[in-house]
């Protein structure tokens, strides 16, 4: 009784043998370029933001080298303080993204990736002056082409879809990590062209339309 | 919608929009001291001033500005910095019960703007370059760290004060 249960489980446990198609699809599989839009929303809506665009290689459906290249722009004023910041500079972005889908083929893709950014930009501060509350003089307080650098690194995730022919749309998720910086004496910049508001460390997102060449 | 190798493109979707809300609130990184004075620590044998002890700052013009007011049990105190002079001079008054002592602090300093962003109050750091003093009640004033930024946790003077009855 007992050989004849174990005879029949070892045929339940038979291995179905299946042959996996190699992948012949090429290396190269075209150029996709696309452009951002919640930079331009932001400079819209808000006092600073970007224009931007990117051309990325599709390697095999797997693999995606991408350049991003943009001009950012701030003109903020606050009334309360009574200060104004000004920059326009360009910025670029390097890096590579990983399509994570099991399926590498279909029309929806999700990616992991990461980029090395850098800009060289100069800003200016200006204000009608501050009042010295103890002594009451009157202080200048204007700064003209403040010299700041800044290089950092962004971790990407991003998903985007074929919505017909060659146009794709897709939304990407950026957490940004400064690596160097340097700023004039008056101090840091407040917005850093492609990074946004300047710190350590910061949360961005890009909606971005492509299309396929 | 459509599952696409393990990943609900919706849930994605839902997970960047919930993710975008959050890194777009807005929100202002003033540093929570902005206050930009120059602390003086009493050091030395007294480190506790029992006598009442009043601060004003000479405005030049004639007048004086008080800044401390009959502090007692002083052990530290903060003045401010004139945004643009090269030199402050501020006259201190030490009284006790029987008597008052006067002495005067100059300070020598380089004045540099600062800025933090656009919403946060213009500031004014400085550099001090050298302290002078009368020595009425004062023995020795020593500068500790010449840096007068929003930093409150280093004390810029370190002053030392005679004993009421040593003069």
């Amino acid at each position: 009784m007992l050989t004849f249960l174990t005879a029949n489980a070892q045929q339940g446990r038979k291995k179905v043998m299946t042959t996996v198609a190699p992948d012949t699809i090429p290396l190269f599989r075209g150029i996709a370029v696309s452009t951002d839009l919640v930079g331009p929303a932001q400079l819209a809506f808000g006092s600073y933001g970007q224009y931007q665009a990117a051309m990325r290689v599709n390697l095999k459906d797997k693999w995606f080298p991408i350049i991003e290249l943009g001009i950012g722009k701030a003109n903020a004023e606050d009334v309360t303080t009574k200060l104004t910041y000004k920059s326009t500079a360009p910025y670029g972005r390097i890096g590579m993204d990983w399509n994570l889908s099991k399926n590498k083929h279909d029309i929806y893709r999700v990616y992991g990736g990461f980029r090395y950014a850098y800009t060289s930009f100069k800003y200016d501060v200006n204000s009608p002056g501050i009042v010295d509350p103890i002594w009451g003089d009157k202080t200048d307080f204007n700064a003209k082409d403040v010299s700041c650098t800044y290089h950092w690194l962004e971790a990407v995730f991003t998903i985007d879809a074929k919505i017909f022919g060659p146009v794709r749309m897709g939304w990407s998720m950026r957490y940004k990590r400064r690596l160097f910086h340097t700023h004039g004496d008056i101090g840091e910049a407040w917005y850093v062209p492609g990074y946004g508001k300047s710190g350590n460390s910061r949360l961005g997102g890009e909606f971005n339309i492509t299309f396929e060449l | 919608m459509k599952k696409n190798g393990g990943w609900d493109l919706k849930l994605s979707l839902y997970i960047l929009i919930t993710l975008f809300v959050v890194a777009g609130c807005s929100s202002i990184d003033c540093p929570l001291n902005n206050r930009v004075y120059a602390k003086y620590k009493l050091a030395g044998s007294i480190k506790s001033l029992a006598d009442s002890l009043t601060l004003s700052a000479n405005l030049g013009d004639g007048n004086d500005s008080v800044i401390i007011n009959k502090s007692v049990n002083t052990d530290s105190f903060q003045l401010p910095m004139s945004y643009q002079r090269n030199e402050d001079v501020y006259f201190m008054e030490i009284k006790n019960s029987t008597d008052s002592q006067f002495d005067t602090i100059k300070v020598t300093k380089t004045n540099s703007p600062h800025f933090e962003a656009v919403d946060c109050n213009p500031a004014i750091f400085h550099v001090v370059t050298g302290v002078k003093y009368t020595k009425n009640r004062i023995d020795t004033i020593v500068i500790n760290n010449p840096n007068v930024t929003y930093d409150a946790t280093k004390s810029t003077f370190l002053i030392h004060f005679k004993n009421s009855s040593s003069n």
